[in-house]
This record gives C-alpha cells, sequence and structure tokens, in this order.
C-alpha cells in the first residue's frame, strides 16, 4: 500500500485523506479553533451564560490591557523571569552536557539523575521551594544557624524582585535537565573527524568549543531558546504555588493574570486580548532569533 | 458505478462514519425512560478532612432509600474549581443538578442566567423557607426572587492563644493595642489570612463605616471615608511594628492556622471551621475564643456559609428531584447530623437542638455572633470589589502607597466596576 501512495500523487489518492483525517480534525478543532475564536473574542466584551449578548467592543480591550498596571507588572515580571531563566538554563544544560558527553562509566546514571527534576510534578516542586525560601525555611536556617550569615529573617517570598528570583530558581533548577537532553543528542552529532583535525592543528580547549561545538549545535540552540522563552512566557505553577501573585499582585505574571481575569472576573474578552499581545511578543522574538541565527 | 467511484464512495462513507463517531462523544445526555432512576448531579464543596463527605454520604443513602426512584451522584470540587467549573459550564451547558456553594456564588452565576428561580418554580418553597432563618437565606435572594436556599451558616469570631494573651480584649481597639504589647521577634500579635471584603468588612463596619452605599452605587465616600481609612492606618502601623502579618501579605510567612498553631501568631478573628483545625492539627493548643471584639458602633462580624442552588441546563424530573434532596438536606435531622462535623445549621430547629448544641460547643457564641452580623453587598460584581478592596489595603499596609491614596484609588476602581 505505502508503494501505492507513493506512486500516485497526493491530490489522485484519496486514502491520503483518510490517513490524515483524525489529525487534520483533531488539530482544528482543538488547536485551530480555539484560536481563531479567541482572536474574534478579543474583540468583544464576551459574555457567558445562557441568553448573553456579545459586544462587540474593537480594539477596547487590547487598551485596557496596555492600560492596566497589573497587566503591565505582569509582563515586566514575565520579562524578568525570562532573563534569568533562559540564559541560565541555557548555559548549564549546556555544560552539564559537556561534560557527560565525554563519560563512559555511569553516564546513564548521571543523565538520569540530572533529568530527575524534568519529570518531577511542577507543583510538588513547587511546594518544597516555597518551603525553602519561606521566612522559617531551609535556606534561612542554613544561612543564620548553619553559616551565621544573616539574622534569619529575609523575607525571599515577602516582596516582588526576590519573589521573582526564588521563583526562577525553580525554572532553572527543573529545566537544566531538558537543555542537557537537548545538548546532548546535539553534540553527538557533531562529526568526531572535526575534534581530530583540530588536535591535529593543537587548538585548545576554548577554540575547540568556540570553532567546532557551538556552529554545530547552533540549530539546537536555536530550537533550545525559542521552546524556553515560549516557556518563559507560559510560566504559571511557580508563581500560582509560591506566591499566588502576593502580595497586592506584586508577583503576577501574564499566565496567572490571565487566569485571574478569566476564571475571578470572567472578563474573557480581556484575557484573549492579554494572550494574543503575549502571542506576538513571541513571534516577533522567534521572528528576530530565526533572522539572527540565519544571518550568521 | 465503476471500481474507481465505488471505492470512492466508500472513502466518503467512512469519512462519514469517523466523524459520527467523534460526535457521538458530544452527544447531549439521554433522555429520561420512563420507570427509570432519576440521576441528580450534585456539586459540592463538603470538606473531606472535616468528616463532612462520610456524613454527606450517608444522608445520600438515607435519601435514596426514602426516594427509591432517585439516584444522587456527588461530585466534590473545591471552592475555585466550583466556581469555574459553573463559569465553564454556563457556555456548554454542562451544569449540575444541585450545587452547595459559598453564599457569593449566587449572584454571580444568577448574573450568568443559568439559576433556577426557586421560589416561583416550586409551590412549597415558602413552606421550606419558613423551616430556615432569614439572615442566611436572605443571601439567596436578588431583588425579589430566591435563587437558592441556605445550606448553612456561619460567621467570625476571636481566637486567641491563651498562653500568649493573657487577657482577652475588651474592644477592636484594645486588641490592636494588645497585639503590638505581645510581638516580638518570634510572635506577631494578630494574623488576618486575606485582605479582601470577606476580611476588612467586620473592622469598617464594627466602627461605624462601610465600603459601599447602601443601594450598591458607589464606593466613594465610603471605602475611602475616614473611618475605613483609620482602619486601614491603624494595620499599616501594626504591620511596621511587627504586630499585624498574614500570608496574602507576605507570602512567605506561616499560613494562618499553622502560624497561630506553633504560637507564631498570637489571635485571629475567623469561622467556625477554625476550631476544628486547631483541634485536629494542634490539639494541645491553649485556644480561648470570644465574640469579634466591639468597634466604636458594635461587634458587627460578616455573614458567611453557603447554599443550595439548581440550574436552568435540568429537565422538569430533574429539577424536582434536586427540590426533594435539596429539602432533605435542610431539614431537622440532616442539619443535626452535618452540626456534627463543623457546619453550623440553619434550620430554625436544628439550631435550638441540643444535639446541635452537644455537637459544636461554640454554638452558642456564634449564635450570638450572627445576631449582630451583615451580609456582604449582593452584587455580582462582589467578586472583584473584594479583589480591589485586597490589592488596595494591601498596598497600604506595606506602605507602597499612602493609605488614602490606595483607598481613594479602591473607590475608583470599584465605582468604575458598579457602572457598568
Amino acid at each position: 500500500m505505502a508503494e501505492s501512495i507513493k506512486r500516485k500523487t497526493k491530490r489522485q489518492d484519496p486514502r491520503l485523506l483518510i490517513l490524515l483525517f483524525p489529525g487534520i480534525l483533531m488539530m482544528g478543532l482543538f488547536t485551530f479553533y480555539p484560536i481563531i475564536k479567541m482572536f474574534i473574542m478579543s474583540f468583544f466584551d464576551w459574555k457567558i451564560g445562557f441568553n448573553q449578548q456579545s459586544l462587540f467592543v474593537g480594539f477596547q480591550n487590547y487598551r485596557d490591557v496596555f492600560a492596566d498596571p497589573i497587566a503591565r507588572r505582569s509582563l515586566v515580571n514575565t520579562l524578568y523571569y525570562l532573563i534569568l531563566t533562559v540564559p541560565a538554563q541555557i548555559i548549564l544544560g549546556l555544560c552539564v552536557a559537556l561534560l557527560i558527553v565525554r563519560i563512559t562509566r555511569f553516564s546513564v546514571t548521571y543523565r538520569l539523575l540530572y533529568y530527575l527534576p524534568v519529570i518531577t510534578s511542577w507543583v510538588v516542586v513547587a511546594l518544597l521551594f516555597r518551603y525553602i525560601f519561606s521566612n522559617d525555611g531551609l535556606l534561612n536556617y542554613f544561612l543564620a544557624d548553619v553559616i551565621h550569615l544573616t539574622n534569619g529573617s529575609v523575607g525571599w517570598l515577602s516582596s516582588r524582585w526576590p519573589a521573582m528570583t526564588a521563583t526562577a530558581f525553580l525554572g532553572i533548577w527543573k529545566g537544566i535537565g531538558w537543555n542537557m537532553v537537548i545538548f546532548l543528542a546535539a553534540l553527538q552529532a557533531i562529526p568526531k573527524q572535526y575534534y581530530e583535525a583540530a588536535d591535529i592543528d593543537g587548538v585548545n580547549n576554548w577554540q575547540r568549543f568556540r570553532y567546532i561545538t557551538l556552529p554545530g549545535i547552533r540549530g539546537t540552540l536555536l530550537f533550545a531558546l525559542v521552546m524556553l522563552i515560549i516557556g518563559a512566557f507560559n510560566t504559571y505553577t511557580p508563581i500560582a504555588v509560591m506566591t499566588e501573585g502576593n502580595p497586592a499582585h506584586q508577583t503576577e505574571v501574564v499566565l496567572t493574570w490571565m487566569y485571574t481575569q478569566t476564571f475571578d472576573s470572567l472578563k474573557l474578552g480581556y484575557s484573549a486580548a492579554l494572550s494574543f499581545i503575549v502571542t506576538s511578543m513571541n513571534i516577533v522574538i522567534a521572528v528576530f532569533l530565526f533572522r539572527a541565527f540565519k544571518a550568521k | 458505478m465503476n471500481s474507481k467511484n465505488r471505492r470512492k464512495g466508500m472513502i466518503w462513507a467512512l469519512l462519514i462514519i469517523m466523524v459520527a463517531g467523534l460526535l457521538s462523544g458530544c452527544a447531549s445526555e439521554e433522555p429520561q425512560v420512563a420507570g427509570e432512576p432519576i440521576t441528580i448531579t450534585f456539586w459540592h464543596n463538603y470538606d473531606a478532612g472535616a468528616g463532612q463527605q462520610e456524613v454527606l454520604n450517608a444522608l445520600i443513602e438515607e435519601f435514596q432509600a426514602e426516594n427509591p426512584g432517585v439516584v444522587i451522584d456527588p461530585l466534590y470540587l473545591e471552592w475555585s474549581a466550583l466556581k469555574n467549573n459553573v463559569v465553564a459550564g454556563a457556555t456548554t451547558r454542562m451544569l449540575p443538578d444541585v450545587l452547595r456553594g459559598d453564599i457569593g456564588f449566587v449572584p454571580l452565576f444568577q448574573s450568568l442566567n443559568v439559576l433556577v428561580e426557586m421560589d416561583t418554580s416550586f409551590d412549597d418553597y415558602a413552606k421550606a423557607a419558613e423551616t430556615i432563618m432569614d439572615a442566611p437565606n436572605s443571601t439567596a435572594a436578588r431583588g425579589e426572587h430566591f435563587y437558592g436556599l441556605a445550606a448553612n451558616t456561619n460567621t467570625k469570631i476571636l481566637y486567641y492563644n491563651k498562653d500568649l494573651v493573657s487577657t482577652p480584649p475588651a474592644n477592636l481597639a484594645e486588641m490592636w493595642d494588645i497585639a503590638e504589647e505581645i510581638s516580638n521577634d518570634d510572635v506577631t500579635g494578630f494574623v488576618e489570612a486575606w485582605m479582601g471584603g470577606w476580611n476588612l468588612c467586620q473592622y469598617i463596619w464594627s466602627n461605624g463605616g462601610d465600603v459601599l452605599s447602601p443601594d450598591y452605587s458607589t464606593a466613594e465616600g465610603y471605602i475611602n471615608s475616614p473611618i475605613a481609612i483609620d482602619v486601614i492606618q491603624r494595620m499599616a502601623d501594626l504591620h511596621e511594628a511587627g504586630a499585624f502579618n498574614g500570608p496574602s501579605i507576605d507570602p512567605g510567612a506561616p499560613g494562618d492556622t499553622d502560624g497561630m498553631g506553633t504560637g507564631k501568631y498570637a489571635m485571629t478573628i475567623d469561622g467556625p471551621w477554625k476550631a476544628k483545625d486547631f483541634a485536629t492539627k494542634y490539639p494541645d493548643l491553649n485556644i480561648g475564643t470570644m465574640q469579634m471584639p466591639a468597634g466604636d458602633a458594635d461587634s458587627i462580624g460578616v455573614l458567611g456559609g453557603e447554599n443550595f442552588m439548581m440550574f436552568e441546563s435540568s429537565d422538569d424530573a430533574h429539577k424536582q428531584a434536586a427540590w426533594e434532596f435539596i429539602k432533605f438536606m435542610t431539614a431537622k435531622d440532616a442539619q443535626i447530623e452535618m452540626a456534627k462535623v463543623g457546619q453550623m445549621p440553619v434550620n430554625r430547629e436544628a439550631l435550638n437542638s441540643q444535639e446541635a448544641l452537644d455537637a459544636m460547643p461554640l454554638l452558642p457564641i456564634f449564635a450570638e455572633a450572627l445576631e449582630t452580623c451583615r451580609t456582604r453587598p449582593v452584587i455580582p460584581q462582589w467578586g472583584d470589589v473584594s479583589g480591589i478592596i485586597n490589592t488596595k489595603a494591601t498596598e497600604a499596609v506595606l506602605g507602597l502607597k499612602p493609605v488614602k491614596t490606595a483607598l481613594d484609588e479602591a473607590a475608583k476602581e470599584i465605582d468604575a466596576l458598579l457602572a457598568k
């Protein structure tokens, strides 16, 4: 059958339609339809409930988002989380991958150990980090009672920037393993001959990394960057569990604020507009990165 | 028909079957067949940890035995999940037949047009409502009609650690003074779990102020009145002195129950469930209770509790069976059983019964507090209004903004919300 399909063009063989239909239907129903519907919703004062009339409001929801100080703060907090977590995850993940790629004994054990945080539940580790960073938590105990550096009353989660930094630590810790696996695969794909030739030319370790490894994993680097940036914009659980956006929405990120506006305030049009603003930012960043990497 | 056309025909038939198969999962409930039992879907947030779900299951069995044609299908959802599922179901019409949820849900759900107008739908609603206390049942009213029946009620009292507070306060001003006096590096005098309407209204009301105008049309001159400013300013001063805190003001601080239980907090004002929490988690805690201390005006707590609600998505047979279940759950026997697991009865007979009193030793204090407490504004926007109060009061308490500025902003934002 595969041969038969191969012989005909896609237009000619309707059996292709049957094979693709379930996937196309699912994508249409659960991906494209909601996106289109949400785009439409962003121009309405969207009402839910029986016999409710939604009013067309043009760009009012978009104006409301830009005028909302909490939405602006949540965007800044998200960008702060992104700036802290994305480079740190890539650098640490790459470092671990570079170390592990050379190890022959127990390499699977090391991979497993570094990957464990990735498969651990977000909620569970967020609760653990909350305990570590709380006023009576492990970190304050360590700083005060073990190394006697502070008096033990540092409020890591009490105000905006320390709390955002604490949540970023969680994001970094949890993301290293994923980056390690991605970079490990990329490193293994670089032909060994390049390194052998470099050895003959007498290059040092930095030159090997700069001129062979880095160009060899450029595509993977771009992939990791784009995925991590999207992931940073989608961060929800660390904030929801560690601070709940408190105090006074100081630690809100876009997704927690979107959730609050959708389910607590029932402002569905507003939330749809906010989500499209975030999507647009993601697209702009991704296009910029693709161009930057292509140019090189 | 040649073979090519036949094959095309078969392919289209296959596609149609596949689509039909997929869509069949979205089909609505099958119509009721005569003689088959009616299944009532019941969403609730009865606390499993407090033993309430065990009692509920026993009551359901009893109800089903009395009503052989009805099966109750209960589903536990925590507070926000309960609300969110109704919000989602308001669009898809996938709603339960009965819900037992926060009294604040009534105006919200009614604004979505999903609730059954119960007083006009059932001839015996008035008769059933007569057995219920007026104040809790008033929370089910919107305009001239009732969209629910009170399930249980509560208000708040003062809990204090007797090892830290030797003499209970005579009034609110004294309560704040004691909080300041006893605070040190290890102890915070007073904990407030949140800073929204549920938590702050009681202080403003008890000092003679209010958060909204009596017709709920404006917050200007109410939430930013001199009385409200004084209340929040006192809290800000206490916070600066290390005598006032809470998990929403400081996410790194201990929770109110754990903080009280471990002696980090000395006083809190909360509902009847807190007594159960302390008894279960910290049985050795030397806890004292009393009515919320009076302010300049009186001791005016916030009325809390839950109501039973029904949904327009149910057919007539389900509505009638659901109504019978609600009447069963609000009758004396079921209310006494629920009192044994911490639910304050709304049924007049149950509230005055010796059995309920034996089950809830704090019932007399709460019953006294219920006489002077008030309902929060019964408006669909209350959740958002309460959220604004929380944000602005917290900003003021943390010193991010002067108290007057924060409350002026609150008034402006609330008025914009009320105008919609």
